[in-house]
């Protein structure tokens, strides 16, 4: 079949697609709010000494790690409301649905930093009077933050990416917008090539990023 | 609203075939991209530019976009610069395989990398070729150290699956949907659905933990 490929559709449809990169960003950058703190969170009730503390945020960590981010979304989408009778308009509902999923992601990143922070630093905690919680907040946090910082960048983007998910659900994404418009001018190929520009233009150089920061903190290590 | 999963065994049928679909989707991707990620990753590390080049560019486009956004493109764009029709199917093996050559190949090059550089040169001294310097003393080594990250992305794989509900093939995510549109019941067959996928992920993930540790033992490294 002869198709000629013609740019200037994406052009005339640029608008919508920024409109829509502007919503995951928002989405991206929410949800990453949320996995940065709440990860840490979950990482600390994880490594608890009490088992019914660990235990329900272990299964929550697994569950959210072993079944599709679509699954999730959806189910947040139609369950949450049905079943805690939480109404929340599709933006909010999309924000918690990937925040979550990344803050069980985040957490196994900090669960593994915190581990690595070196016994010495928590005795000189304790030898210095800090409370329990001066020592998460000044000692193992700074830490944890640092040598995880690779992977929460690398997670971060991963949540760019699956945040095109949401489009399904019918929030106005970048992808959402790519669809409407590939649907309406039947330019699939122009369209759906210049949405993947777009995210990958996005995600590489972030991605670049994230390697730079292991490089560094590679060198600051040794 | 009272929550009752027994009219769901009146799916399981329906449901089972989806998940077969799901796995059987699951295992040919997960073969094509193990294939296609070992010789990505030794074009990666060819000494022709633009041959490393092309190869770089190819899985970084991969993994720097949306899966969703492959999977449209294979779908809605490959069949008109083909001239053919594509099956669902194919489409999906198609664009799970070309994104899980690239996750795979990154890390069949960490494998590649921890390869010591005495290796090279024992093979260089024993005067093997190219050819058998790369399937018998290379792929050895780098799969045995890459496979538990092969593995968790082969469950990866498993889970990005769900995508081809999007495009209308009926998998397992798909057969939920079309079962909860039919009986108004999003809850309990959601809840079955991520319950489906949560319980053959899991213990693929613990499996992939133990083969970890010991293959960690048996190299020492």
């Amino acid at each position: 079949m002869e198709y000629d490929v013609q740019f200037h559709y994406v052009k005339q449809a640029w608008p919508y697609l920024m409109e829509g990169l502007w919503v995951t960003l928002q989405l991206t950058f929410a949800a990453n709010v949320i996995a940065l703190t709440l990860g840490f969170g979950i990482a600390l009730l994880v490594m608890s000494r009490l088992w019914f503390v660990r235990a329900p945020f272990a299964l929550l960590i697994e569950f959210f790690r072993c079944t599709p981010v679509l699954v999730q979304v959806i189910w947040f989408f139609y369950c949450v409301p049905i079943l805690f009778g939480v109404y929340l308009d599709p933006m909010p509902m999309g924000i918690l649905a990937l925040g979550l999923n990344l803050a069980c992601f985040n957490a196994e990143a900090y669960r593994a930093a915190i581990q690595a922070v070196p016994r010495e630093q928590m005795d000189a905690g304790v030898a210095l009077g800090f409370s329990p919680l001066q020592r998460v907040a000044y000692i193992i946090f700074p830490h944890a933050l640092r040598a995880a910082l690779p992977v929460l960048i690398t997670n971060g983007i991963t949540l760019f990416q699956q945040s095109a998910l949401v489009a399904l659900v019918a929030i106005g994404d970048l992808m959402y917008m790519g669809k409407q418009v590939a649907t309406q001018s039947y330019r699939p190929i122009e369209t759906f090539t210049a949405v993947a520009l777009i995210y990958f233009a996005v995600s590489f150089p972030v991605a670049r990023l994230a390697a730079l920061v292991e490089r560094r903190l590679d060198v600051a290590r040794a | 609203m009272k929550i009752d999963f027994s009219f769901l065994s009146k799916y399981h049928e329906a449901l089972l075939m989806g998940l077969g679909t799901t796995l059987q989707l699951t295992v040919i991707c997960f073969g094509l991209a193990l294939v296609l990620g070992f010789v990505l990753a030794l074009l990666r590390g060819s000494r022709i530019k633009p041959v490393a080049w092309a190869a770089m560019l190819y899985v970084e486009f991969f993994r720097g976009t949306p899966v969703l956004v492959q999977l449209f493109w294979i779908f809605y764009c490959l069949p008109i610069f083909l001239g053919t029709e594509l099956s669902n199917f194919t489409s999906a093996v198609v664009c799970l395989s070309l994104y899980g050559g690239a996750t795979m190949s990154e890390s069949f090059r960490s494998g590649l990398k921890s390869i010591g550089r005495e290796q090279y040169d024992a093979a260089h001294a024993l005067g093997l070729t190219p050819w058998v310097r790369t399937v018998h003393v290379l792929l050895p080594q780098a799969v045995l150290r890459a496979v538990p990250v092969l593995l968790s992305n082969g469950v990866g794989l498993f889970k990005e699956s769900a995508l081809i509900s999007a495009v209308g093939m009926a998998e397992l995510m798909f057969i939920g949907s079309t079962i909860s549109n039919r009986t108004a019941r999003p809850v309990e067959v959601f809840t079955a659905i991520a319950l489906i996928y949560f319980i053959v992920a899991f213990p693929l993930t613990r499996l992939v933990a133990v083969l970890e540790r010991r293959i960690l033992r048996r190299l020492a490294i």
